[in-house]
């Protein structure tokens, strides 16, 4: 019985990888046998027969672990599908190795109702592809000031909550709005700049200085952290901080961990290689928020997911029109499209950091995160798959991205770990750069109904 | 057309260029013979989107001394204030036979925004607070009339040096010529790290700097690029951080002091002291029109008849 159309489910062996799953502990050559979209057995050696419903798929070289998951990603619908829609965002998320990413709630109108969350759930589910799960906003409209209907977007299907774009701007809100939730599972993601700097175009410090522009110092991220890290010691709140990207904020991230405080963080590709070298000649690609800093910033960052302060990876995955990507700085739109290189250049950033760490930060942490579904290979779970080839140098060509976001920091740029494979519900998205290698998007919908 | 070169800003000059452009400015100072052909039928365009009366009429005097045509830009009823884009505007400019534009604008690096759309030479005449090259050679100009050798003279630039292009053209021309360079303000107007800029000695104290002083430089407020949480109230830094007469006194005899106006009297420079000998404020002005001469000169590269063959 084959499955059709998606709506089935997909009996697979995929056989003769290595399989590196943190979550069981295991680092080993194994069969990962998928029957209707589940996994039902991690095998040493093949299976001795595969029956006629079930495709084997030679993975030799490969490894393969617990679907990748993408916690910070701007999808950009509704209100600005010029940059991005669901479906070209999904497939980027498809060919960088992701098998599911969670939408940051600043799109137009905010995704602040139910009725908003619900509909991009059906929408993104429709697809067939990467799973996609809303962040609904904390407060309306993003504006910091009235406390969003949480309650309800949770039910509806929101996995977080977050004002993402911004910090919440009032204190008194922000505390309320945890209280509020406080006995739901959802955590609530911080996105750490104090809003009297967002005219900042770059970091404060010797390059702002030369340059002579409007600057974001590091003290705008790691006092917002301070605050939401109190917030989240005074409620008990889940709390998540993103994108930090100042080495201050790290030693704040110490100082929760010490002190028992419920708080995780999330660092970028950029962040933890690019500096503020970028922005010389006013480079406009390369506005992005928080901005790029300086190399002991970048080294902070990287000593920082080796010492357990940051345990997730986001690419802050948030394309534009390359026209609005233009000079001068301060009208050029902020962020890099990410999801299609963010496994190569993580890997590439933290080379020498053992696997099993890369994989939790990829897969097993940000499940924990959201609540969602996957972070482990262990039978019983959806069969949500990522295979690489650790050994694979290819350069990146926006050209060739599925995402309509082309601006990146690392076009040109020759990274060795190279997403092979991407696996949904059993469905095979992406298999050698290539996108539903079988011709038809044959993904489950997301497994994770509304509660 | 021969080949055209952009003037945006002195963070990559080097000594020789600074001192070529202001040996150009003194030998048209000292008067060259038909100076009014050298860019006989050349555009240039003046596109000032912020304030200005000293440099904009300075680069108009200077490109019509030079036989050129000066077009004034009208900022606030062109295209671009409608919404065109960058590029396309420049496609015109460049389309209507415009051969150099020279620029200013509130948001640093326009100049540089500018010079990738337009296949002309662009100027830089300030932009935000990073650049502003001719000021910068001007006051070269102006200190090398002054003291000759510039080796190991010190100049001090004082004021709001944070929101400052001129402070950091002229005081990277003075330090390519040889200067020790100080900057002198509260800690919240100075570069964050020491040396400023790679070159700056940093300062928070005005007075004891004084009598170690060859030419001292004041700054205005500019209360056009920061807003109260970002600045002091101008009466609260001008008494800590102003010339009066009393600090002048403690000037060495020989040394002068500038300012690239527009002077608020009495905030941070003494009205008595605008005139004062030591003043070279009018000369300041004075060499601007030389350097921009040389300036253009450079950029459009060739005499007249060179490019008209």
């Amino acid at each position: 019985m084959r499955p059709i159309n998606g709506q089935a489910f997909a009996n697979r062996d995929f056989v003769g990888a290595r399989v590196v799953d943190p979550a069981l502990g295991l680092d080993a050559v194994r069969t990962i046998v998928v029957r209707r979209g589940v996994i039902t057995a991690l095998l040493e050696g093949a299976p001795a027969a595969t029956d006629a419903d079930t495709e084997r798929i030679d993975c030799a070289g490969m490894v393969l672990c617990p679907g990748f998951i993408d916690p910070h990603v701007h999808l950009r619908e509704p209100g600005d599908t010029h940059k991005e829609t669901l479906a070209t965002g999904l497939a980027a998320a498809a060919a960088g190795g992701f098998t599911a990413v969670a939408a940051m709630p600043n799109t137009r109108p905010a995704l602040d109702t139910a009725e908003r969350v619900r509909r991009l759930r059906a929408d993104a589910a429709a697809l067939h592809g990467t799973r996609c799960y809303p962040i609904g906003a904390i407060t309306l409209d993003r504006a910091g000031t009235d406390i969003a209907p949480l309650r309800s977007m949770a039910a509806a299907g929101a996995v977080a909550f977050s004002d993402d774009g911004a910090a919440t701007r009032s204190l008194k809100a922000l505390y309320n709005a945890a209280r509020y939730v406080l006995d739901l599972p959802q955590a609530f993601l911080s996105h750490c700049d104090d809003p009297s700097f967002e005219s900042g175009l770059v970091d404060a410090g010797d390059k702002s200085d030369l340059l002579g522009i409007a600057a974001t110092p590091s003290v705008s991220e790691a006092a917002i952290a301070a605050r939401d890290i109190m917030v989240a010691q005074a409620t008990g709140k889940r709390w998540h901080l993103c994108h930090v990207s100042a080495a201050q904020t790290v030693e704040l991230l110490a100082f929760a961990r010490g002190a028992g405080i419920n708080v995780t963080a999330e660092v970028t590709p950029h962040h933890l290689q690019c500096t503020d070298d970028l922005l010389a000649g006013y480079d406009a690609r390369y506005r992005v928020n928080p901005p790029l800093r300086t190399a002991a910033d970048t080294a902070a960052m990287r000593k920082g997911v080796a010492d357990g302060a940051i345990t997730i990876f986001a690419s802050d995955h948030a394309p534009h029109a390359t026209s609005e990507k233009e000079p001068p700085l301060s009208h050029a739109c902020v962020g890099y499209s990410g999801l299609e290189t963010a496994v190569g250049a993580t890997f590439h950033a933290l080379a020498g950091l053992n696997i099993a760490t890369l994989v939790s930060n990829f897969s097993t942490n940000p499940a924990a995160l959201l609540g969602i579904p996957g972070g482990t290979l262990a039978p019983g779970t959806p069969a949500d798959i990522t295979g690489l080839y650790l050994q694979h140098p290819w350069t990146v060509d926006p050209a060739r991205f599925r995402s309509t976001g082309r601006i990146t920091p690392f076009a040109g740029k020759t990274f060795e770990v190279k997403p092979a494979l991407t696996v949904v519900g059993g469905a095979v998205l992406m298999r050698d750069g290539e996108l539903h290698p079988d011709g038809v998007p044959r993904a489950l919908a997301s497994l994770r109904s509304p509660s | 057309m021969t080949k055209t070169r952009h003037l945006l800003d002195l963070d990559d000059a080097d000594r020789p260029f600074i001192e070529a452009l202001c040996t150009r400015a003194r030998q048209f100072k000292a008067g060259l013979p038909n100076e009014h052909l050298r860019l006989r039928g050349a555009i240039v365009l003046g596109m000032f989107f912020e304030a200005s009366t000293r440099t904009r009429i300075s680069f108009a005097t200077a490109a019509s001394r030079l036989g050129a045509t000066w077009i004034d830009f009208s900022t606030g009823a062109s295209s671009l204030a409608k919404g065109e884009s960058l590029e396309d505007t420049m496609l015109t400019v460049r389309a209507i036979g415009a051969d150099a534009i020279v620029v200013r604008h509130s948001e640093a690096g326009f100049p540089h925004a500018l010079a990738r759309y337009f296949q002309g030479a662009v100027i830089n005449a300030g932009d935000g607070a990073h650049a502003h090259p001719t000021q910068g050679l001007l006051d070269a100009m102006t200190l090398l009339e002054e003291f000759g050798d510039l080796t190991r003279r010190r100049l001090v630039i004082c004021g709001d040096i944070a929101h400052s292009r001129v402070a950091r053209s002229s005081g990277r021309a003075a330090h390519l010529l040889g200067m020790s360079v100080t900057l002198c303000g509260p800690p919240l107007l100075l570069p964050g790290s020491s040396p400023g800029w790679g070159f700056a000695q940093l300062t928070a104290e005005l007075d004891p700097l004084l009598p170690k002083t060859d030419a001292i430089m004041m700054l205005r407020i500019q209360k056009e690029r920061a807003d109260g949480s970002e600045m002091p109230p101008p009466a609260d830094l001008a008494a800590a951080y102003g010339l009066t007469e009393e600090r002048a006194r403690l000037l060495p005899p020989q040394a002068i002091i500038m300012h690239p106006g527009p002077v608020n009297r009495d905030v941070e420079l003494a009205a008595s002291l605008v005139r004062d000998p030591r003043s070279r404020i009018e000369r300041q002005v004075e060499n601007g029109v030389y350097v921009r001469m040389a300036a253009l000169e450079q950029c459009l590269g060739q005499p007249a008849r060179e490019r008209a063959a």
